[in-house]
């Protein structure tokens, strides 16, 4: 039977050597960025990845860790284009003040929504969400200072240089997935997990649910909008459809659900393989999203946990495990 | 050697590795009533619900009737003549008493003649009809049982699984509902099996008996013939 | 007057919205599954139609005597066959396989009829007719003819039939229909497929209606939501009330404000009473 199985301990490689292997990771592709080892065109690729796995990180702390399952993330990038279009277009400041402003605006926003949103649980919560991001998309369409449907453009002077947006984009991604397993290592990601799995009995053994969400969404939204302003530089123009529109959670779902929802290393796969295969169905118009629904579908017939997820079951070893103690999984 | 109505072969069943019913033997002659007791959480439940097709089994087989419906659905179940009343009634909330019952004919047999059954459970039970029109939500815990026995006569079984039925209700609902169960019994001649934790209750309406611990049947026999100590013994395993 | 020219117009409207609502909740009541592609089930019946009307020459509205059988027929098998080996996997993979579809389907309709603007005319759309001061139009009242019929024709069929008395059990305790004697799959399945059905409909009048295009079905998901959560999931009369009040905010508020005053409508109810009017 599968008492073999179970013996057998799961490998979580997390330890010294687990850190070298990522500082080292990290410092080749700050190095890429920086020395300019990578073309132009390589290197907007990188930026693309690094900001998508920070959306997908943060899509995936929300829905497989907390069990809020968000279709409304779009509002803080929506946001966070206008904001840095705001600052930069409208009053003449710096992209990094743009940034971070675009930070301000989504976590207050977040903080008075969470009033509101945290009343609904499940179905409820992800239509709410939904509802909110696409209230939002009504209220800058028809919001004369932004410009309404033509959208805001966004003028950064001086214009920075390609290696510093990557450099700048690594940096968010390194810190988003440094953030999201710190925090599942505190006694908050058990307290996560247990929301996740029974909200009733994770406030009965003592769960404070509602600072707990607080924390998660307020992140989520801080993260999301900074990917998303720097993504939107890269644009230069950010419309009411192109800010808030679903199709950003789309990609957050394919990430995370081919990745593997529910570990960190998931997002991380599910983002390159996201901007790969965008970059290949580029070249079929019309199928890219017949392709992508395809594979989202029998991902989930035929490997639930995803690409990462089954990995790790199948090889019983975990990366950036959220567990603190390692115990023998069943099943 | 006659065959028995209900046969339960090595039957073994369990949620993922964790095994809550362990290689259980049983029968159910016609006619008879076989009470099941066991303490909480000895795998009374998942063997009937096994039985009944609302759990799949790990190993073993169940006949009915002389054909095997080891891990067929519940639905094909109840349409051979073997209907379970759950815990707890489970009756349709929102749904009048009267929908209730008509649900409990839905096997194609038991629709045609389900004008007929249904005076005969009104009869059984006047205070449903009475009620016929209430929302089943609306019912207390006992009259909930009955709308839920009821539903099960529907079928015209020829076997009826009462799953906890005196959990939660006060002792002179219980008596009343024991009397009637035993009506049913000596009037339909329909096998019975009572699932309880309330021993004596179940030995003195039973036939004979099997006590279940921990997955496995311990002990089992005649009803009258058990002496309390033993029968303790078992139950407690001491 | 112009009080009672609005009020009309709403509760005309309000049926088709409310009928929009109704695949949804039925869905989501009985199956308990949150179908992200019901909005291009929606875009669907009305492509079916547009392309069925000329085809046969007959008024858009006939055309139903096909699209609703076909369209049931694909729900009841998309159910049984696909959905539910999903759901048996959990709740969420069965929403990530209905948001797969739903990508799929949207570009499906993007190849085959393009990127254009549709719209299905028929032979009163402009027309109006005058009763004292007020001013109806004929398509309205087409639509809400359409709407009332089948909302009450589904109502009846879940009240009166055997296989309604099923599904209605089934909603309430799946385990105890089980038990019953009920095919709690197959009775998932012709769920499936009564909400693929209302689609066709659904998806006629919004086509009669208004202009559509391959995408509009995320529009039409999530007014579906807003109805079917105002009104409270899995509750019939609960969406009929929450369509014509959508109605209501829709030629109150305009082309500009109209959704905006709905989406507020909905956060709150939401905020108030968070699992809609008609609620548990």
């Amino acid at each position: 039977m599968s008492d073999k199985r179970l013996q057998r301990p799961v490998r979580v490689l997390d330890s010294l050597p687990m850190l070298i292997v990522c500082i080292a990771v990290v410092s080749v592709l700050y190095a890429v960025c920086l020395l300019r080892i990578a073309s132009n065109n390589a290197m907007r690729y990188m930026i693309q990845i690094f900001l998508y796995i920070t959306m997908g990180q943060m899509w995936n702390l929300l829905s497989g860790f907390a069990g809020m399952t968000s279709l409304g993330q779009q509002l803080y990038i929506g946001l966070a284009g206008y904001s840095v279009a705001i600052a930069t277009a409208k009053l003449h400041l710096t992209l990094g003040v743009g940034l971070v402003m675009s930070v301000a605006v989504s976590v207050v926003v977040a903080l008075v929504l969470s009033l509101l949103l945290f009343r609904m649980e499940g179905m409820y919560f992800s239509i709410a969400t939904w509802v909110v991001a696409e209230a939002f998309e009504k209220l800058f369409l028809s919001w004369k200072y932004v410009e309404q449907g033509s959208g805001l453009t966004i003028r950064v002077v001086p214009y920075p240089k390609i290696e510093e947006i990557c450099a700048v984009s690594l940096t968010v991604c390194v810190m988003s997935i440094a953030v999201v397993y710190l925090l599942l290592r505190t006694r908050t990601g058990l307290g996560l997990t247990a929301m996740r799995d029974n909200l009733t009995a994770a406030s009965a053994v003592g769960v404070n649910v509602f600072n707990h969400k607080l924390l998660v969404y307020v992140i989520a939204a801080a993260f999301t909008a900074v990917s998303a302003g720097i993504f939107f530089v890269n644009k230069g123009i950010v419309y009411p459809e192109s800010g808030f529109g679903i199709s950003w959670t789309v990609s957050m779902i394919f990430i995370v659900t081919i990745g593997g929802s529910g570990t960190v290393s998931g997002p991380i796969t599910g983002a390159v393989i996201y901007v790969f295969l965008q970059e290949l169905l580029a070249h079929y118009p019309g199928w890219s999203n017949i392709i992508l629904g395809a594979i989202t579908i029998l991902v989930i017939f035929f490997l639930p946990k995803g690409i990462m997820g089954t990995l790790q079951e199948k090889l019983r070893f975990e990366i950036f495990s959220a567990k603190r103690f390692s115990f023998a999984k069943h099943k | 050697m006659s065959e028995a109505l209900l046969d339960i072969e090595n039957l073994s069943a369990g949620y993922g590795d964790f095994s809550a019913v362990n290689e259980v033997n049983m029968k159910v002659e016609k006619g008879q009533i076989i009470s099941l007791i066991g303490l909480n959480g000895s795998g009374k439940t998942t063997l009937i619900n096994t039985v009944a097709g609302l759990h799949r089994s790990s190993s073993g087989r169940v006949r009915f009737k002389d054909s095997d419906i080891t891990n067929l659905s519940a639905e094909k179940i109840v349409s051979k003549g073997l209907s379970l009343v759950p815990q707890g009634g489970r009756c349709f909330n929102r749904m009048s008493v009267q929908d209730n019952l008509l649900m409990g004919s839905f096997p194609k047999a038991a629709r045609k003649k389900s004008k007929e059954t249904l005076c005969r459970v009104y009869e059984l039970f006047p205070d449903l009809k009475e009620m016929r029109k209430r929302p089943a939500g609306t019912l207390s815990g006992g009259q909930r049982q009955m709308a839920a026995i009821g539903r099960a006569l529907m079928a015209c079984p020829d076997c009826l699984i009462f799953d906890e039925i005196s959990l939660g209700l006060s002792p002179a609902v219980i008596k009343d509902i024991y009397r009637r169960i035993i009506k049913i019994n000596q009037e339909e001649n329909t096998s019975v099996i009572l699932i309880e934790q309330d021993t004596q209750r179940a030995l003195k309406a039973s036939d004979s008996f099997y006590i279940m611990l921990k997955g496995k049947i311990v002990l089992s026999g005649k009803s009258s013939e058990i002496d309390s100590e033993t029968l303790r013994k078992a139950y407690f395993g001491i | 007057m112009y009080f009672v020219q609005i009020l009309v117009n709403g509760i005309l409207l309000g049926s088709v919205y409310a009928l929009l609502g109704v695949g949804m909740t039925m869905i989501f009541g009985i199956v308990k599954l949150t179908n992200l592609a019901h909005g291009e089930f929606v875009v669907l019946g009305a492509y079916l139609s547009t392309v069925l009307a000329p085809m046969l020459g007959v008024d858009p509205v006939v055309t139903l005597i096909i699209t609703v059988p076909l369209m049931f027929l694909s729900g009841f098998l998309l159910q049984y066959f696909f959905i539910g080996k999903a759901m048996k996997k959990g709740a969420e993979p069965a929403l990530l396989v209905t948001f797969g579809l739903s990508i799929i389907l949207q570009d499906a309709m993007l190849m085959i009829f393009s990127a254009d603007a549709q719209h299905i005319v028929a032979s009163y759309s402009m027309s109006t007719i005058k009763i004292g001061e007020l001013e109806i139009s004929v398509l309205h009242l087409v639509l809400f003819a359409i709407s009332v019929v089948s909302i009450s024709t589904l109502t009846l069929f879940l009240r009166s039939t055997h296989t309604g008395r099923a599904i209605r059990a089934t909603a309430d305790d799946s385990d105890a229909a089980a038990l019953s004697g009920v095919n709690v799959n197959r009775v998932y399945a012709i769920a499936m497929g009564i909400a693929m059905a209302s689609a066709a409909v659904a998806g006629l009048c919004v086509g009669m209606k208004w202009t559509y295009y391959p995408s509009s079905g995320g529009g039409y998901l999530l007014i579906s939501f807003v109805v079917v959560v105002i009104g409270g999931m899995g509750s019939v009369p609960g969406t009929m009330i929450a369509g014509v009040l959508f109605g209501l905010a829709q030629v109150i508020g305009g082309a500009n404000y109209g959704l905006l005053i709905s989406y507020v409508m909905l956060l709150a109810v939401l905020v108030i009473k968070p699992k809609g009017i008609f609620g548990k």
